[in-house]
């Protein structure tokens, strides 16, 4: 949830966080730099909630008044701005929609920014209606916009990248009927489960850590701009910095998060699926949502791919009837909006792919639904499946003919689809005092190609397991969730298990031209998706439960979803491990609170994993 | 890939612009030069006869100017001299050779017996035979007297003087031919000379075979040749890019042998002989060192990965064994192999900036001027010292009087528990740190996927080996002065092992402070953990290396062996770290573990060890630094 590129004190924000992604990834800009001031007025307003609260308000209203226009809004906790008589570079979710004739509005959230009120962590939904949530400051928002601006054609469309996806999919439930069209773009949608802040549980220490410096800055009333930072620790590579650090706890010491009451000390306190958690899942109320949706998200979005995917679930499962589309293009956080994407990492894709996006699904999108313009021609699910390159349209996602296709972690190192020796097993030592690094790369921030990484680095450690087919004979497409369903025991109490599907390139790959990064293609594990279960969350999220020593237990999780195929020549490679650090914080492997445990309950563990632990990819069989 | 990939690029452009600016003023330097040799300069063949009646092939170069009479200085390689063809020149513009052309010497490059256009049989490494009986007793040195006597009496316009030089393989052939004692033979420079292929150079450390070097030399240089030819053909090639996957997958020695083909003489007689046994003492070339006659000046890298033992081993040599020899000098840089030789003044090694042009310097200022004063009479050497040691970390050139500097005094820096070094031997009643050697999961020599060994891996940043679990650290405070190391170092480890046998690596390395800045260097400098030096031990050998010993599982044992030389200050503000792991791959051969003969090792025999290393107050382990008093 860190990136939104529009002007002011965010981009002080990209500077010092991400000032690699800002470089390498810029938003499509305007080339006249003026565009937004020659055809736009802009207007700032206090709009007044139910309890008497205003939120600060931008509005962008096009210059010619002879038309009647529908609104376009952005609720941001990073904010409106820029403010007062300065002129955003770009307005709205892209450059086509900038010139279709849209009002433009952007708000600060309740307590960010100029916006009167106290700022809440993915504020809880109220669906008793009693108080105030985000749908009914969206709902406010948009009673006073109907009312008091002008040449509007009475219909409203939201979205948001992120967190501020969050807040367009937080106004679907009890919508305002003026809104007719909504994309949550990478929605930030539970951020115990899988987005963000802890995927099955495991804390991600890294972004957090980060993230949270800027956005844990308090602030007294209404501001421009947040002062400074919480914490003023500089360092250069991450992974050293935080195994200094020590136990979780230390994030808490004086000089980083323990003299702020923010959102960070949060997140430490909640180490269960309890009720501030469950209270932030907006799932469960997405319900009888009336707006046309499109959801987006990426394949390689290493924050909100969890609640891209499972916001779409939740609507298509929870409104039968609803119109809802998904589309996953092969996009980092937000590289939708970008001017140009058409590659990742050692990626190629041969387009642009998020143009298409723009151009063919977003733009389209909104002037169907708030303008009556064109046909709505957009399938079901739109998705972009990786190693073929190749746009694919569904009329459901998963496919339907899908069927699950099982790959056992067979002892002698093999990846089968015949159950091995059930008894066999593999073990390594997972000691926390040398956790396996997510990324080969010395960086103090995460690796944005961290996603589509070679895996040799960590296939050569003796902590890694590492199982792999023969070469392919055909190509080999997988489409939907992966599951992985593990037998496995520790001589701790608890343990992280880290399942990496890997597409492992042939001797014989062409190096990539051009190659800044000197990048070997030659054998390459080019990761395909990773995720993290923390081992004591197995049965429950909400009843952490410890393990046997020595006992074999069954570790059963998802994985998010993929679209990729795996070509003739390749392997499938399976790696797992028990740390992928500093990503995620290091599990002590000692049954407890983590955010209690001391240097000392930092224990190394010997983890077997037994022949009958499979991975269930979601085969399909292409017909092209 | 351990880099930030904005830093890397950045850091590319950096030096595109670097090289481009560099390339233009040596290119015009180069064109100069060419134009000046060929116009100066003539090129005849010839086949020398040798005393057996075998013939080397002999490009011979010969200055235009008859003003007066030229020295010679000789070059004998099994690496060719082509091109071949009087009407060719070889391009010597493109080294700093083109300063002899510049002084008029007659440059003699010669094909050694059995390589490439030289008649005869070709034996690596060819052992020296002091008692030659009759004309058929030939060795290198008998083939260069024989060149060396033709070239006076036949080549016009020879001052009777000449000079050997060569780097690596010749390196050797310049210590052979410093051992001919043709009386017209007045200077040698061996240069990273191969001097000891068991012990420390090139195809085993300690008896450690090195694997990568060795597999990439000789699946081509050993092509077999029954007739002279202008170029070797064939040899096995390696698919892919990948040296780590491609090593490990191949697995035993034994497959590498199926590889290489059963035509490469000396792969077989490396198998034929694991142990350091007559065969290797025969070739071990400091043996025959005494009375040695010409002036020396051995010449060496203190980051060469191939011969930086030859170096420093064949000084020490010519001293011990000759202690009234008027000239014998050395002269050790922060180069890799060779790299005193370039022409792109040598100013880093990878990450570590010398912050000068040391290649420049040496040539111009210590190589030249020897071979000038010695063969033509010219200039003075009384200001070149004994030892000229480049010391990195400060970053200076240093002079001595002897090597190692008199004054340098070994101290021990104690391993202790909890990962700490330090100067005291530790309390504990019983300590020990343990890891697990996984032969399926060796410790990469250097992080980057490639296929030819790099020269950087001397100074690679080794933070990619810290967080391994199968690679112990130790690392001092934050140093509050600076620590000068000039001389030999000695790992002394107190072991357990749960096998019979097991390699030991040690590492010396300089811990970076976390702020450090290098302008223009983008690469992630703060926390930096500079190999210093490396140097691996197969455990068997550690108490000899005729007679290999097992190691009893879960007994005490010690293992204690000499590090290259290394002079380096750690500077105040800097920590110096000891790493120790059980593998350098692919560097070294894997061990199995459990003694035996590892030529013959199968695949199965490979298993893993559990090392304990102590420190306690009965069982320290630590490393002896030579320390020099800051000056």
């Amino acid at each position: 949830m860190t990136q939104r590129t529009v002007a002011g004190s965010f981009y002080r924000f990209l500077t010092i966080v991400s000032i690699c992604l800002a470089c390498v990834t810029a938003q499509a800009q305007n080339t006249d730099n003026n565009y937004v001031k020659n055809n736009f007025v802009k207007r700032e307003v206090y709009i007044p909630m139910r309890d008497g609260v205003r939120l600060y308000t931008v509005i962008y209203m096009p210059k010619d008044s002879n038309l009647a226009y529908p609104f376009l809004m952005e609720r941001t906790p990073y904010s409106a701005g820029p403010y007062k008589t300065e002129y955003a570079r770009q307005i709205g979710p892209n450059l086509s929609l900038q010139k279709s004739n849209y009002i433009f509005v952007y708000q600060d959230v309740r307590g960010r920014y100029l916006s009167e009120g106290n700022f809440k962590e993915v504020t809880p939904h109220d669906p008793t209606r009693k108080g105030f949530d985000e749908s009914t400051d969206c709902y406010d928002t948009i009673e006073w916009l109907l009312a008091n601006i002008k040449n509007n054609n009475g219909r409203v469309g939201l979205y948001g990248i992120s967190y501020p996806g969050f807040y367009a999919s937080a106004s679907m439930p009890s919508a305002h009927p003026a809104i007719k069209a909504v994309s949550p773009q990478a929605p930030v949608t539970d951020e115990f489960i899988g987005d963000d802040v802890n995927h099955n549980g495991a804390f991600f220490l890294l972004d957090n850590f980060s993230f949270s410096n800027y956005f844990d800055v308090p602030r007294k009333g209404p501001v421009e701009d947040y002062e400074g930072s919480v914490y003023n620790a500089q360092f250069r590579d991450a992974y050293t910095f935080f195994l200094n650090l020590g136990p979780l706890k230390n994030t808490l010491k004086p000089e980083y998060f323990g003299k702020t009451n923010g959102i960070f000390k949060e997140y430490l306190q909640h180490d269960t699926y309890d009720e501030y958690w469950k209270s932030r899942n907006i799932r469960p109320h997405l319900k009888d949502i009336k707006p046309a949706v499109l959801v987006t998200g990426g394949w390689f979005d290493a924050e909100d791919l969890f609640g891209a995917l499972e916001t779409y679930r939740a609507i298509e499962k929870q409104n039968p009837k609803n119109t809802n589309r998904l589309v996953m293009g092969p996009w980092t956080h937000g590289a939708w909006a970008r001017g140009n994407w058409n590659q990742y990492a050692t990626h190629q894709f041969g387009q642009n792919t998020s143009k298409y996006f723009q151009d063919s699904l977003e733009t389209p999108f909104f002037n169907y639904y708030l303008k009556d313009s064109g046909t709505m021609s957009i399938p079901e699910a739109v998705v972009f499946e990786t190693g073929s390159n190749t746009w694919r349209k569904y009329d459901q996602w998963p496919p339907a003919d899908v069927s699950v296709r099982n790959y056992y972690l067979g002892a002698d190192g093999r990846l089968t689809n015949t159950a091995p020796d059930a008894n066999a097993f593999r073990e390594y030592i997972s000691d926390p005092s040398k956790p396996v690094p997510y990324t080969g790369m010395i960086s103090p921030r995460r690796n944005n190609d961290y996603l589509a990484e070679d895996q040799r680095f960590a296939a050569q450690r003796p902590d890694v397991l590492v199982f792999e087919t023969d070469e392919l004979k055909e190509d080999l497409t997988i489409s939907g969730k992966i599951i992985a369903d593990l037998n496995v025991s520790t001589t701790g109490t608890d343990g992280d298990f880290i399942v990496k599907l890997i597409d492992v390139l042939p001797d014989n790959e062409p190096t990539l031209s051009p190659n800044p990064q000197m990048i070997n293609m030659s054998g390459l594990q080019r990761l395909v998706r990773a995720e993290v279960m923390r081992g004591k969350f197995r049965n429950s999220f909400e009843k952490p439960e410890a393990f046997v020593p020595g006992k074999p237990t069954r570790v059963r999780f998802e994985l998010p979803d993929a679209a990729h195929r795996f070509k003739k020549g390749h392997r499938i490679m399976i790696q797992l491990q028990s740390s992928w650090f500093p990503l995620v914080d290091r599990n002590p492997q000692k049954f407890m609170r983590i955010p209690d445990a001391e240097a000392k309950d930092y224990q190394k563990a010997t983890i077997r994993i037994y022949g009958n632990s499979k991975i269930e990819l979601p085969y399909i069989a292409t017909g092209y | 890939m351990l880099y930030s990939y904005l830093a890397h690029m950045k850091q590319l452009l950096l030096l595109l612009q670097l090289m481009l600016a560099l390339t233009t003023a040596t290119q015009a330097q180069n064109e100069l030069d060419s134009a000046y040799i060929r116009e100066n300069y003539y090129k005849i063949e010839r086949m020398i006869p040798m005393r057996d009646g075998v013939k080397l092939f002999t490009a011979i170069y010969i200055p235009k100017d008859k003003s007066e009479k030229h020295p010679i200085l000789l070059n004998r390689t099994p690496y060719s001299v082509g091109p071949y063809g009087e009407d060719r020149f070889r391009p010597y513009w493109h080294s700093y050779q083109r300063l002899y052309f510049r002084e008029n010497y007659i440059m003699v490059a010669q094909d050694v017996r059995g390589r490439y256009m030289s008649e005869g049989v070709f034996e690596d490494v060819r052992p020296f035979n002091p008692n030659k009986k009759s004309n058929t007793d030939i060795d290198e040195a008998s083939d260069s007297y024989d060149t060396i006597d033709w070239l006076v009496k036949n080549i016009e316009g020879n001052n009777n003087r000449v000079g050997v030089f060569g780097i690596s393989y010749p390196g050797f052939y310049s210590t052979m031919a410093a051992l001919s004692g043709h009386p017209s033979l007045i200077a040698a420079s061996p240069q990273a000379p191969v001097t000891e292929w068991f012990i420390g150079d090139d195809f085993h450390h300690n008896g450690a075979f090195m694997l990568l070097d060795a597999f990439s030399f000789y699946k081509q240089f050993g092509i077999p040749r029954p007739v002279p030819v202008k170029q070797y053909i064939g040899g096995y090639e390696i698919k892919g890019d990948d040296n780590y996957g491609f090593y490990l997958r191949t697995g035993a020695l034994k497959n590498f042998a199926t590889l290489i083909g059963d035509s490469v003489t000396f792969w077989k007689d490396l198998y034929a002989h694991p142990n350091y046994d007559a065969f290797w003492k025969a070739r071990n070339a400091r043996a025959n060192v005494a009375g040695i006659k010409p002036a020396m000046l051995i010449v060496g890298g203190l980051f060469d990965a191939e011969d930086c033992f030859g170096a420093w081993r064949l000084y020490e040599a010519i001293e011990e064994k000759n202690p009234k020899t008027s000239f014998n000098k050395i002269v050790m840089g922060p180069w890799s192999h060779g790299q005193w030789s370039n022409s792109n003044g040598a100013t880093h090694m990878g990450n570590a900036k010398f912050g000068q042009r040391t290649s420049d310097w040496y040539q111009n200022t210590i190589e030249v001027p020897f071979f000038n004063y010695h063969l033509k009479g010219k200039g003075d050497l009384s200001k070149l010292s004994e030892a000229t040691i480049f010391l990195s970390g400060k970053n200076e050139w240093k002079t001595y009087e002897s090597w190692p500097p008199a004054d340098a005094k070994d101290r021990e820096l104690f391993l202790q528990p909890g990962g700490g070094l330090g100067w005291t031997k530790p309390t504990a009643a019983s300590s020990y740190s343990q890891y697990v050697s996984d032969p399926a999961h060796p410790v990469p020599y250097t992080e980057a996927v490639h296929m030819d060994r790099t020269a950087e891996y001397m100074t690679d940043d080794q933070r990619f080996a810290s967080r391994r679990p199968d690679v112990l650290t130790f690392e001092t405070p934050v140093l509050t002065e600076d620590l000068t190391v000039t001389g030999t170092v000695i790992a002394d480890l107190k072991l357990i092992l749960s096998t019979t046998d097991a390699d030991l690596v040690v590492k010396i390395i300089d811990v970076f402070p976390d702020n450090y800045q290098d302008a223009g260097n983008k690469y992630p400098m703060g926390g930096y953990q500079m190999l210093v030096r490396g140097e691996i031990m197969r455990g068997k050998y550690r108490n000899s290396y005729e007679n290999p010993q097992p190691f009893k599982p879960g007994k005490m044992d010690q293992v204690k062996f000499e590090l290259p030389d290394i002079s380096h200050c750690f500077k105040k503000g800097h920590k110096l770290m000891v790493q120790v792991q059980s593998s350098w791959f692919p560097l070294a051969d894997r061990n199995p573990q459990q003694f035996m003969n590892i030529y013959e090792a199968n695949d199965k025999d490979f298993v893993p060890s559990t090392i304990q290393l102590y420190h306690d107050a009965k069982n320290s382990s630590g490393i002896i630094l030579p320390i020099l008093d800051n000056r």
